[in-house]
């Protein structure tokens, strides 16, 4: 007995709720019901005998009431998805680093958003709207139709990045505009200081206003709705079918080399080989002088950057075999370096073959080409780029 | 055929020429006694009609014309005398006037303006012409009198000096004839008449809205023609102080509203039916979700927009349903509050 209660308590919790009217014919079915209910009432009133109070009180009454219970499901549906932002410069940023492709997967979770970019399957880059980001967060994660796991199915779809992005440089550019009227009008400002940002801003002061996203139900809109200065956006963005991109296998239990570098060195080193326009970067990173070697060859000349005084420059650095080798496409490895600008930090890591489970804000990885001899290792690169530091 | 004038207020209408050749290079000027008009027709996108009393921005202004009621009618290129204006503003005083060079008609602007120390060599040349500066024996730091030049202390030292600009810019004069066939557009009575919001705001909307339609454009429709490069933002208001821009396409429907705008009440001597007939009337009494809506080009609207940097005083727009749009900027007098100083745009709504 004193468990029974708990089993039925458990099950429950693992059989999802199926409403046994569909959610589109909920409305009509309720509104039927009040109509049935109304109807009865109204019979039985004016035909109160004994004999009718089963016979058209009770069904009116029962009517009645489900109907309204049924009204107030369909009006009250929990939206999937819900958050409210301050400011939408950071949620701009990391979006912004992934920004080579049309279309980003974007999957809810309670803990943030997380956007996957895919770029021809041999690159892939993740970026994550923490829950933080958010002044308020609300998910609720619809449960299952499979009744056997309990596992969630997180909503996910996708849409149009660069249209996202552009909407969210639409919070914040009315205050621009009027930061740029100020400066016109008064020479010093423009010519001295208009780089620093005012601290009498609306953006300073925090008072810029409001930037809502919400996402109700699948096959609904992803809608982001922006108040500030007496302006209300709305902007629906369709949302198409999710096509999960599969992540690339990388093997976190084989790990090949790991580095953790200034996100900035990183950077320098990729601003020196890029002139030459390469076609191709070799990595290397070896257990002796130099530890790491970014080399590239193209057809203006070969450059190369080594990381040979490697104590000062990288933090961890660890390298299972004597040397590990890749060439990557440098255009895709460029993708990355708005990511390492905003980073602080950046880690690189090299693998043979698996799944890699990123927890860090944004999160690259490569497919190198493949190297003449059979080895067709599936490596990665992660880079990771960490704002608290 | 004379005409002579001293500048004023030049930064408000070197800003002014920036808006209008922004649209199209060349402007036709009408001068008269009262006003200057400065008319824009561009071959596609929004017509322009500025109209300053001759106060705002010309003084000591003197005109003299052999046509009817005194005015002379320019065609003039705004580059160079957004140029012109340019560097007049950094002067303490400009003047332009209407001369012949070389047989050709030229407006001229003459621009007195003050350099910083022109004093360099010149007057040090001239007070070692006049022996002032040999070298002392006695001074012991004394043996190069190049290096150490002394100069007495001149509390009256013109670090400054003056220069003269002298800016042409050709012109050509044209017959009051030719002139007159340039008509303002006749455009129906407006169904909505709204006061925008501050234009840069909205022209930084706008242009973010511009750019939306582009990367779905491109994006959904690789090269699909001229068309897709022009994309269309949906402009609508109400009689109900809101005013909405929009920008549907297939990925995505954005819409910023504002609420709150004034709607200005009719002038009944102004009109020529009774207010009652007027078709706002209609409008305002179909309620809040009776909108007039245009259709503008994202280019051509951003480039109307850029006359909010006048820093223009009251913006009335005139929204005809579906056919076009009158926007009347009026440009505030510093001096006196009383003027008409107006610069009206008509922009052509397209079709959806």
């Amino acid at each position: 007995m004193d468990s029974s209660l708990h089993e039925v308590w458990q099950a429950a919790s693992g059989r999802p709720f199926v409403p046994a009217i569909g959610k589109d014919n909920q409305f009509l079915f309720a509104f039927l019901l009040v109509v049935l209910g109304l109807g009865l009432s109204g019979a039985f009133a004016l035909n109160r005998s004994l004999v009718n109070v089963p016979l058209l009180g009770v069904p009116a009454s029962l009517a009645l009431a489900l109907g309204v219970v049924y009204m107030f499901y369909h009006v009250h549906h929990p939206p999937i998805f819900r958050a409210v932002a301050s400011s939408t410069r950071p949620l701009y940023q990391l979006l912004k680093s992934i920004g080579f492709t049309n279309k980003v997967h974007v999957e809810i979770t309670e803990n943030g958003l997380r956007f996957a970019a895919d770029h021809g399957r041999v690159m892939q880059g993740v970026a994550h709207w923490s829950k933080s980001l958010f002044t308020t967060y609300t998910a609720n994660i619809p449960r299952s139709d499979d009744d056997d796991d309990d596992n969630e199915v997180l909503p996910s779809f996708q849409i149009s990045l660069p249209a996202l992005l552009e909407t969210l440089q639409i919070f914040g550019a009315t205050d621009a505009a009027a930061r740029q009227a100020k400066a016109d009008a008064d020479p010093y400002r423009s010519n001295l200081r208009n780089y620093r940002p005012d601290a009498f801003s609306n953006q300073t002061l925090g008072m810029s206003g409001t930037c809502s996203l919400s996402y109700t139900q699948e096959g609904e809109p992803f809608s982001i709705v922006l108040e500030e200065a007496g302006v209300k956006t709305t902007c629906n963005l369709t949302t198409y079918m999710a096509e999960i991109p599969d992540d690339i296998p990388f093997d976190i239990e084989d790990i090949s080399f790991k580095i953790i570098t200034q996100a900035r060195v990183l950077l320098d080193a990729l601003g020196e080989i890029a002139p030459s326009q390469p076609d191709k970067l070799t990595l290397t990173a070896s257990r002796r002088e130099p530890f790491l070697r970014l080399s590239s060859a193209g057809a203006l000349g070969s450059s190369s950057v080594d990381f040979a005084r490697g104590k000062d420059l990288l933090e961890t650095f660890t390298v299972r075999d004597t040397k590990w080798r890749q060439t990557f496409k440098f255009d895709i490895i460029k993708s990355a370096s708005e990511a390492m600008r905003i980073a602080s930090k950046v880690s690189l890591r090299g693998d043979r073959q698996g799944v890699l489970t990123g927890l860090s804000f944004l999160d690259f990885r490569f497919v190198p080409y493949a190297e003449n001899d059979d080895e067709d290792d599936e490596d990665g690169d992660d880079g990771e780029g960490s704002e608290a530091l | 055929m004379r005409f002579k004038t001293d500048l004023r207020n030049i930064r408000t209408f070197s800003r002014l020429v920036a808006a209008l050749n922004s649209l199209e290079k060349i402007a036709w000027v009408r001068l008269d006694d009262e006003t200057a008009r400065f008319t824009v027709i561009p071959d596609t996108g929004s017509q322009v009609w500025a109209s300053l009393s001759v106060n705002l921005i010309f003084d000591n202004y003197s005109i003299q014309s052999a046509e009817p009621s005194n005015t002379i009618n320019l065609e003039l290129p705004l580059g160079p005398l957004q140029r012109a204006l340019r560097s007049a503003a950094g002067g303490n005083q400009a003047s332009l006037r209407l001369t012949k060079r070389d047989g050709l008609p030229m407006l001229s602007m003459t621009i007195h303006a003050m350099t910083k120390d022109g004093g360099g060599p010149e007057p040090r040349g001239g007070r070692a012409a006049s022996g002032f500066s040999g070298a002392d024996p006695n001074d012991p730091f004394g043996d190069d009198p190049d290096i150490f030049q002394q100069e007495s202390l001149e509390l009256t030292l013109k670090r400054e000096r003056e220069k003269v600009i002298t800016q042409d810019i050709p012109v050509r004069v044209l017959h009051p004839d030719t002139v007159e066939t340039i008509m303002q557009p006749k455009v129906r009575e407006p169904d909505v008449h709204i006061q925008l919001p501050p234009l840069l705001q909205l022209k930084a909307i706008s242009d973010r809205f511009t750019k939306l339609a582009l990367t779905t454009s491109s994006s959904s429709r690789p090269g699909g023609g001229p068309e897709r490069n022009n994309p269309k933002l949906e402009l609508s208001a109400n009689m109900y102080g809101s005013l909405r821009l929009r920008v549907a396409a297939e990925s995505l429907d954005i819409t910023s509203v504002w609420n709150g705008l004034d709607n200005p009440e009719l002038d009944p001597g102004a009109l020529s039916m009774p207010v009652e007939e007027h078709p706002s009337t209609r409008f305002r009494e179909e309620g809040p979700d009776k909108w007039a809506t245009v259709r503008v080009d994202g280019k051509d609207w951003s480039r109307v927009l850029s006359v909010g940097r006048l820093d223009a005083g009251r913006v009335i727009a005139c929204f005809s349903d579906d056919h076009a749009l009158i926007l009347y900027v009026y440009v505030p007098h510093h001096d006196d509050e009383a003027s008409d100083d107006v610069v009206t745009y008509y922009v052509s709504s397209y079709s959806a």
